[in-house]
């Protein structure tokens, strides 16, 4: 077989830049998302982007289950976090993730488009407004 | 684009291995390592890098097409496409791109690549779930994506060894 163009085989230094440009892009986006407070936490749960259920993680201990486009996931709370326990979906991600503590934090599960949702008191209580004057 | 009939036939035969990868990567789960949704350690961009050099970006172009619906179509998932193509799309635009640039080997464009498609991936469920909840995992993802495509490119040089030792690559 005929190669048009012979790319160079051995690491150069500027796959270097490629590599920091990445790392760069990763970090910024991980202080974006990432860094959000352990208190006064309040999860949501949407399918296809529309919001099913809202709760405070203090006080909603117990297990929840919920049902998304014909797949079943239960979600166990407590008060220092929730996580998937148990789902029927093929890839079984959303039960490998964990546990989810923080604000900003969120299990998905593509095959039921399902989104557990960690928010934080101050994004809860935002009306989206800072004051209102006169 | 015109493709004489050694081209159509490298261009199946490459889509076929491509398909063959995707299918053998279901044995490697690498979620069960990094437990998030979409990581794994795209084999199949091994062919599109190759592709990329070998035949030219159209070629390569055609070939993500082809392998992108039949593999959808094989899994019996039509979902899934938005994310292959979204991802492969990407990845295959940065790589075009940055294959042009003479001092990177093939471990830059393949780590460029396989950041891309994860960018493009995390796009796709964005768009699909209509929430940016998604982007939480795209940190990691770029991290794991440094070294699933230094892999990748490891794969690719050795290919364009081995094929030129064998004098495969004239004619």
């Amino acid at each position: 077989m005929s190669v048009r163009r012979s790319p160079k085989l051995r690491p150069a230094p500027w796959d270097l830049a490629v590599i920091f440009a990445v790392l760069a892009f990763a970090l910024a986006c991980g202080a974006l998302v990432w860094g959000g407070g352990t208190e006064g936490l309040t999860a949501v749960v949407s399918v296809d982007g529309v919001e099913i259920d809202r709760f405070a993680l203090n006080g909603s201990a117990g297990e929840r289950v919920y049902s998304a486009n014909g797949y079943a996931l239960t979600a166990a709370v407590s008060p220092d976090g929730v996580q998937i326990t148990a789902s029927d979906c093929p890839t079984q991600d959303c039960v490998r993730m964990g546990t989810i503590f923080r604000s900003g934090q969120s299990i998905v599960c593509l095959p039921a488009r399902f989104i557990l949702r960690l928010e934080g008191e101050r994004e809860t209580n935002s009306t989206g407004v800072d004051a209102v004057i006169g | 684009m015109k493709l004489t009939t050694k081209e159509l036939t490298a261009c199946a035969l490459l889509t076929a291995m491509a398909l063959g990868l995707s299918y053998l990567e279901n044995f490697f789960p690498l979620a069960l390592a990094v437990p998030i949704p979409g990581v794994k350690l795209g084999l199949a961009n091994i062919v599109t890098v190759f592709a990329l050099y070998a035949l030219g970006t159209g070629e390569a172009f055609l070939i993500l097409f082809a392998r992108c619906l039949l593999g959808s179509m094989f899994a019996g998932n039509m979902n899934a496409l938005i994310f292959s193509l979204l991802g492969g799309v990407t990845a295959m635009a940065v790589m075009a791109a940055l294959s042009r640039l003479r001092g990177l080997s093939v471990y830059g464009v393949s780590a460029g690549g396989a950041a891309a498609h994860n960018c493009g991936q995390i796009a796709a469920a964005m768009l699909t779930l209509g929430s940016t909840a998604p982007l939480y995992y795209l940190p990691l993802l770029l991290g794991v994506s440094l070294l699933t495509g230094g892999l990748t490119g490891l794969i690719c040089a050795c290919l364009f060894r081995g094929l030129a030792s064998a004098n495969l690559t004239k004619g």
